[in-house]
């Protein structure tokens, strides 16, 4: 089936299309307007994200330290004995947010875990380290879902142009040379008819 | 009958032949897996012990430790003369039933299920209380603590007002604290004068420590701080005031640096930001508050309190290790909150 089927090669269809290519070219635009925002929104979170995670490894690592303090000098019975005396734990929300039309997932933290009463000094110092991390993962993990999402925004975003430039956009153009053709086919032909027409009235007449 | 203070003593000492050296415990703790432990010790006197259990293998290591100590300690007592047996019962059941009964009062605290905290209980039979099966499957914490009135552990149930004003444990935990080195004092007039010092020197070491670090752990807290009268009501070496100023002051290090030795450095640690290393420090005190004892007397009750107190503190190091090895916990990451591998 050849791509001008069903095409009307009229004056009104003509300018529809060229309407039509108008907005798509302006969309192109808008598209790639958004492509290279989220280009450099990616390329500044993968910086952040680096630093982040190799500082959230560091505080990790402190952290783990004084948890396994805590075990080998408490027990890993009196340990979790105590840990389980605590009454709240952490309670969070997922809400919903969007850059660029990107959708990501805020955590939101509602309740965090009390540990000052009930701990074991030991205890508490460990847990405070993990608790000190825990809304840096939380952030950190916010930042990672958010720099995907982007990633993947940027590829749909980049399919999407690379498809107006490539297929739509010469598509509509290959439409609206064979309108323009087919009207100065028509013009021609009408010209040459009324050429004719005029010469045979003329011969007629004389 | 018992066969005499002399055949305890000299048992003590071949017991002692028994225990894990520093270089076989440094070796324990470098073993690169838990299989790998398991088969070390498998070379001591513990021989080889099962790793196989439904649930967490460090919890199930750690009773097994726990079931040795006891072993070692009632095959002492059964062998020591009346006074003596009674004491060392007294002296090591009121402090694991302390244990006990906090693990019981966390758990319904926190509204455990009863099977989790019978999980969590040290496997021994109920010294002062009738059952802590009965006592973990109360309805409540308050149903809990009230049937133990008519026990030694009675006066817990006034501390339940001052639980519920605070919405917190502490008071029962400390009254309980309270209750068993009360406990062990009293236990200790079992004794002849002479033998009481030993003890006496590591409850009060242990208590000083735990008091000071209560007191550290208040100082963040200053305006939810509670009187240190209420936290505190039996102090020894580290006198009320001197726990008052810790809780009060901005620099922990100059308390420290003014309590008397071996509490100063004891508690370097505290502002060093390492406090799992104060136990360690604490048991290597009390490790060498008994070797010295033994050395003072070597042919009395000395020699048998330090033969259990280095059975205590190899039962400790050993559930370190375990757990250290089920997590996969390098060996230079554990070794300096251990006692043993760090004794001189």
């Amino acid at each position: 089936m050849s791509a001008t089927t069903g095409i009307r090669p009229t004056k009104g269809f003509l300018m529809e299309m060229k309407r039509r290519i108008g907005f798509i070219e302006k969309g192109t635009e808008f598209l790639k307007l958004k492509r290279d925002h989220l280009a450099k929104e990616l390329t500044s979170s993968i910086d952040v994200l680096k630093g982040r995670r190799s500082k959230l490894l560091e505080e990790l690592q402190v952290a783990y330290r004084g948890v396994t303090a805590a075990y080998i000098s408490l027990g890993p019975t009196e340990v979790r004995s105590q840990a389980s005396a605590l009454k709240s734990s952490l309670e969070i929300e997922v809400l919903p947010r969007s850059t660029m039309g990107v959708r990501y997932p805020f955590i939101k933290v509602d309740k965090e875990p009390q540990i000052a009463g009930e701990l074991d000094i030991t205890l508490s110092e460990a847990a405070e380290k993990v608790l000190g991390i825990l809304n840096v993962i939380i952030q950190l993990a916010e930042f990672e879902s958010r720099a995907e999402r982007i990633a993947d925004e940027l590829g749909k975003t980049n399919r999407k142009v690379n498809a107006l430039e490539n297929t739509i956009i010469p598509s509509y153009r290959g439409i609206i040379k064979f309108i323009e053709d087919k009207l100065d086919e028509e013009s021609l032909e009408e010209l040459v008819r009324m050429k004719l027409i005029g010469g045979a009235l003329a011969r007629r007449r004389g | 009958m018992s066969p005499g203070l002399s055949y305890v003593v000299i048992k003590s000492h071949s017991l002692m032949a028994d225990l894990l050296t520093p270089e076989q415990m440094r070796a324990l703790a470098q073993q690169e897996t838990l299989e790998l432990f398991v088969e070390q010790l498998a070379g001591t006197s513990y021989g080889r012990i099962s790793t196989e259990t439904d649930g967490d293998v460090s919890l199930a290591l750690e009773k097994v430790f726990y079931q040795k100590f006891i072993e070692r300690m009632m095959g002492i007592v059964d062998l020591a003369p009346t006074n003596i047996g009674d004491f060392l019962q007294s002296y090591y059941y009121l402090r694991f039933e302390a244990i006990n009964l906090k693990r019981i009062v966390r758990g319904k605290f926190s509204g455990l299920p009863t099977s989790k905290i019978i999980d969590f209980l040290i496997p021994i039979t109920p010294y002062r209380v009738e059952s802590y099966e009965k006592i973990a499957g109360a309805e409540t914490l308050h149903d809990a603590v009230r049937q133990l009135e008519g026990t030694q552990y009675e006066p817990l149930v006034s501390s339940l007002e001052l639980s519920e004003k605070y919405d917190a444990l502490w008071p029962v935990e400390i009254a309980l604290n309270y209750l068993s080195a009360r406990g062990i004092f009293k236990s200790l007039e079992r004794l002849p004068q002479s033998d009481r010092g030993l003890v006496r020197r590591i409850v009060q070491a242990e208590a000083d420590v735990e008091n000071f670090l209560v007191a550290a752990k208040q100082r963040g807290a200053r305006e939810n701080a509670h009187s240190p009268e209420e936290m505190f009501p039996t102090t020894y070496d580290i006198s009320l005031d001197m726990l008052r100023e810790a809780m009060e002051t901005d620099d922990l290090r100059a308390v420290i640096q003014g309590l008397n030795p071996p509490y100063n450095e004891i508690l370097t640690p505290l502002y060093e930001g390492d406090v799992a290393l104060i136990r360690s420090r604490l048991r290597q005190h009390v490790y060498d508050i008994a070797r010295r004892g033994r050395a003072a007397n070597d042919f009395g009750f000395n020699v048998v309190m330090a033969y259990l107190v280095f059975s205590e503190i190899e039962k400790n190091d050993l559930v370190g290790i375990a757990w250290g090895k089920t997590q996969g916990i390098a060996a230079e990451d554990m070794l300096k909150y251990l006692t043993i591998p760090n004794y001189p």
